[in-house]
């Protein structure tokens, strides 16, 4: 299977392709991370968001882009009772919870075209699939207390396409913690689209036990999460797949 | 003469800006209405296409209802009248398709109707076989004989019989041939020879469907739709093969003037002749034409003007290919020249957004060259690509650079090898560069793209152009093999 | 514009053919006699021609018939209504049993009987996650799956990561 790597983001991206891509078409797909990073990156002093951060620029004024990913991360912050937020509690805007999944989500459209047949785009450990595969994916999912091995694998079908994972483990606390209690270590979502699940996955992380609850009730995922002590919590459709697959 | 030179940009800066704007916005609405027109045109030549199908077929249900789905006899045969009714139907399609006729050349432009004419001939043969097959067997069964019996019945049918089986014999030789020509085993200008076999092919099969079929029996509508529909497949090729070229080159009278080499193995043909304004050629467009010298009349060559014609010259550049181009380069001054043509929709007129893209690689960039020069930009308005292997595949680069110069177009080039092992259209330095159609053409998604180069090179370019969304009409390709 | 031109090609290549039919199976109840200018002397093809005229004429009257008795398809089914409830299916959301009604002939409503408890809330709670044991949950193999996800790692991280030994081994 054709695969294919770049760095973006401060991370790293690989896409599976069922067939040959062009590298033209790679090129393509790396521009539109290229995009996001340069606009919504806190690390480029020169993005867009840096410069709403220093106050050089008003966010009321800024590009469509901008807007449109602020907006929908505010939307998710209410959704999800703030457990998942666009704000620092220093006040500045961080989109970094959401950008990666709305790139993705553009990639995914370039990704359709490219390779029809069917691919899986993995960004950093987040995961998105094609809408249509002929046989599903197996996914592993990283064993926090153990990061070279894995805690177990889940099959990616449709219409579940997405799996992100949250953690407290390698970037230290890029997730602002709401309650200081800490129920789990890392959670891992599956769901239909990319954003939902990594917005759910970080605020579940963010929220504990109870914005679990309120997710599994509200939104058609899937979720396994570990607690302090390595204790596994996971969803029924869930657990029967694990216990098979 | 279309090249205005640059706006002043002195005071009346801003209502020179209004008024582009206007010229931009009109110019954007009759594109549309044109790109509709055309649409419904292609639309329309579809349909046509399957109502004749369909016609042949109803042809025979008028005449024979269901009477003839009754006994296993009669169906075989109902079938195998109708497979010959459809084939023969889709043999004159082909002719149709064939004949340049100008309306097809400018709805979809001649390439598309070749390809389809091209695909139309293995479904039409195999139903022609299948017709006389069928009727074979349908007649033996009712008849209660066996195959041979029955074919030897119908050889003693008379003449009109004998030249059906001529004519099939004709239609699965010229299929073979072009079978093989296509894989290249043969030699193109005998293959075209007996290509021409399948005219004879479907005439001499004409009298044992009036005289032996009840389809078409004397006094049916049936036959008067069939004979016309010969008259026009025949008629069209006749008018616009033959005629057509025939006035337009005696009308013009086009002669060598000049012969220049502009680069190791390519060079530029002056021809002059007269009124030529009357040909009606837009920049991008090509003519087949034929040198009228002893050792290259036999070869027609397809070439693009690679400028506007003027009122009494017309310039050609060509790349050598072969032995044939080769021969040109030597041909003397005032030698007799015939067109066939203008043809092409590889031309403004057939733009359907604000802004123009174009990407040229090689010998490619002859139609461009012309293109540019007959549209009409408005400063800004293009941006230009032209791409080589190195600096000796620059032909014409420096016209195009004058005309880009002219209307403040923005011209790119990108020089260098393609990477090995990878597919691209695109230099390796500049793959490695991150280096995108949207990179190079920053109103990409408001632009037609025109593509022109060698086929494997401009089909990467398309496949690309479609990988960045650009809708399929607004993609325009002339491609040039080599 | 496309999908248009095709449906139009569909529906009047269609109707071409339909009236073709119609020409033909006019003419030959009309002329059931008509000499067929088929080339060998097949009496057994004519014979069979004629015969076959004959449902000609029966199916001209026919369409009336059946269009003025449409609205009374009384004969196989009586004016009553019927339910007839499906059995318990098991779905992502909890069981669910499906009722349809049938009135005339055609169904006429759909129900879904039963979720777990008659409770929209049961749907959410059947979803709530629930301990496992790390023993039921089976150890996977990193060389049997396609992709890893993880707590997002850095650049650095990644070339430590199992995604990364996936991506170089081409699996």
């Amino acid at each position: 299977m054709p695969i294919h790597t770049f760095e973006t983001m401060g991370t790293v991206a690989s896409i599976r392709t069922r067939t040959a891509t062009r590298p033209a078409s790679l090129n393509r797909l790396e521009s539109v991370f290229r995009r996001y990073d340069e606009t919504f990156s806190l690390y480029r002093p020169a993005s867009e968001l840096s410069r709403i951060a220093r106050r050089e620029h008003e966010l009321m004024n800024s590009t469509a882009g901008v807007r449109a990913a602020y907006a929908e991360a505010v939307e998710w912050r209410n959704l999800t009772a703030g457990d998942f937020t666009p704000h620092r509690p220093d006040g500045i805007i961080d989109l970094s919870g959401i950008v990666k999944a709305l790139s993705m989500n553009e990639a995914a459209t370039l990704l359709d075209r490219m390779s029809p047949e069917g691919w899986l785009l993995d960004v950093g450990g987040d995961i998105l699939s094609s809408p249509s595969f002929d046989e599903p994916w197996h996914i592993g999912i990283v064993d926090p207390a153990d990061r070279t091995g894995l805690l177990c694998s889940v099959l990616l079908e449709a219409p579940w396409r997405a799996v992100a994972t949250s953690g407290t483990a390698e970037r230290g606390e890029h997730v602002w913690r709401t309650d200081a209690t800490g129920d789990f270590t890392q959670v891992t979502v599956v769901a239909g689209d990319i954003v939902t699940a990594d917005v759910l996955a970080t605020a579940i992380l963010s929220g504990g036990r109870a914005r679990l609850d309120a997710a599994t009730a509200d939104y058609a995922i899937d979720v396994i999460t570990v607690g302090r002590a390595g204790e596994l919590l996971t969803t029924p459709r869930l657990r029967s797949v694990l216990a098979a697959s | 003469m279309t090249n205005t030179t640059q706006r002043p940009r002195t005071p009346n800066r801003k209502r020179s800006s209004t008024q582009t704007n206007r010229e931009t916005l009109v110019a954007t609405r009759e594109r549309a209405r044109n790109y509709r027109s055309r649409a419904r045109s292609a639309d329309l030549m579809g349909i046509l296409c399957w109502v004749s199908v369909a016609v042949s077929i109803a042809l025979y249900l008028a005449y024979s209802g269901a009477s003839q789905f009754t006994d296993p006899g009669g169906m075989v045969t109902a079938v195998g009248i109708v497979t010959g009714l459809a084939g023969t139907d889709l043999i004159l399609l082909m002719l149709v398709l064939a004949a340049r006729i100008p309306w097809i050349d400018h709805t979809v432009g001649q390439d598309r109707a070749i390809a389809l004419h091209r695909r139309l001939g293995k479904p039409a043969l195999y139903l022609i076989l299948a017709h006389a097959v069928l009727l074979t067997i349908g007649y033996s069964i009712s008849d209660g004989t066996n195959v041979i019996a029955e074919t030897i019945s119908f050889f003693g049918l008379g003449s009109d019989m004998i030249l059906g089986y001529v004519g099939l014999g004709l239609l699965v030789l010229v299929v073979i041939t072009s079978v093989i020509t296509v894989r290249r085993h043969f030699a193109y200008e005998a293959w075209h020879l007996i290509h021409l076999l399948s005219y004879v092919a479907v005439l001499v099969a004409l009298p044992h469907q009036l005289s032996i079929g009840g389809v078409l029996a004397d006094g049916t509508l049936q036959r008067v739709y069939w004979i016309a529909l010969y008259v026009a497949a025949f008629g069209s090729i006749l008018v616009f093969r033959f005629a057509v070229p025939l006035v337009r080159t005696f009308r013009h009278r086009l002669r060598v003037e000049h012969i220049e080499t502009i680069a190791p193995g390519v060079f530029s043909i002056r021809l002059h002749g007269s009124d030529l304004r009357r040909l009606g050629a837009e920049g991008g467009q090509y003519a087949i034409w034929r040198f009228w010298s002893w050792r290259t009349w036999w070869h027609a060559h397809p070439i693009s003007f690679s400028a506007m014609p003027t009122d009494r010259t017309i310039r050609l550049t060509v790349r050598e290919l072969g032995r044939g181009t080769t021969r040109i380069s030597r041909l003397r001054a005032g030698t007799f020249v015939s067109i066939e043509g203008p043809y092409g929709i590889f031309v403004d007129q057939a733009r359907t957004a604000p802004y123009l893209s174009v990407i040229a690689a090689g010998i490619g960039v002859t139609p461009i060259r012309a293109m540019l020069e007959h549209a009409h930009l408005r400063p800004g308005e293009a941006t230009i690509l032209l791409r080589g292997t190195d600096q000796s595949e620059a032909y014409l680069w420096h016209e195009i650079g004058q005309i880009a110069q002219n209307t403040s177009a923005s011209a790119f080039s990108m020089l260098g090898p393609r990477p090995r092992h990878v597919s691209t259209w695109m230099s390796a330095h500049a793959l490695e560069h991150g280096i995108t159609l949207e990179s190079t053409f920053p109103h990409l998604h408001d632009s037609d793209l025109f593509i022109c180069g060698p086929t494997a090179w401009a089909d990467e370019v398309v496949a690309d152009a479609r990988d960045a969304g650009l809708p399929e009409h607004r993609i325009h390709i002339e491609r040039f093999d080599s | 514009m496309r999908k248009r031109a095709i449906a139009a090609s569909i529906v009047s290549s269609s109707v071409v053919v339909l009236v073709g039919w119609q020409i033909g199976t006019h003419t030959q109840a009309a002329e059931s006699s008509a000499t067929l200018a088929i080339p060998a002397p097949t009496p057994s093809s004519r014979a069979s021609a004629s015969p076959s005229a004959t449902p000609a004429p029966l199916a001209t009257p026919a369409p009336p018939a059946t269009s003025t008795t449409a609205p009374a398809p009384s004969p196989n089914a009586p004016a009553t209504t019927n339910t007839f409830t499906g059995s318990v299916a098991s779905t992502r959301y909890g069981n669910v049993q499906v009722q349809i009604t049938v009135s005339g002939g055609k169904i006429s409503d759909v129900t879904a009987l039963q979720l777990t408890n008659d409770d929209s809330r049961s749907a959410q709670i059947s979803n709530r996650a629930a301990p496992i044991l790390r023993q039921e949950v089976l150890a996977a193999q990193s060389a049997n799956v396609d992709s890893v996800s993880g707590a997002t790692y850095t650049s650095d991280g990644y070339l430590k990561s199992l995604q990364s030994a996936l991506d170089q081994a081409g699996l």
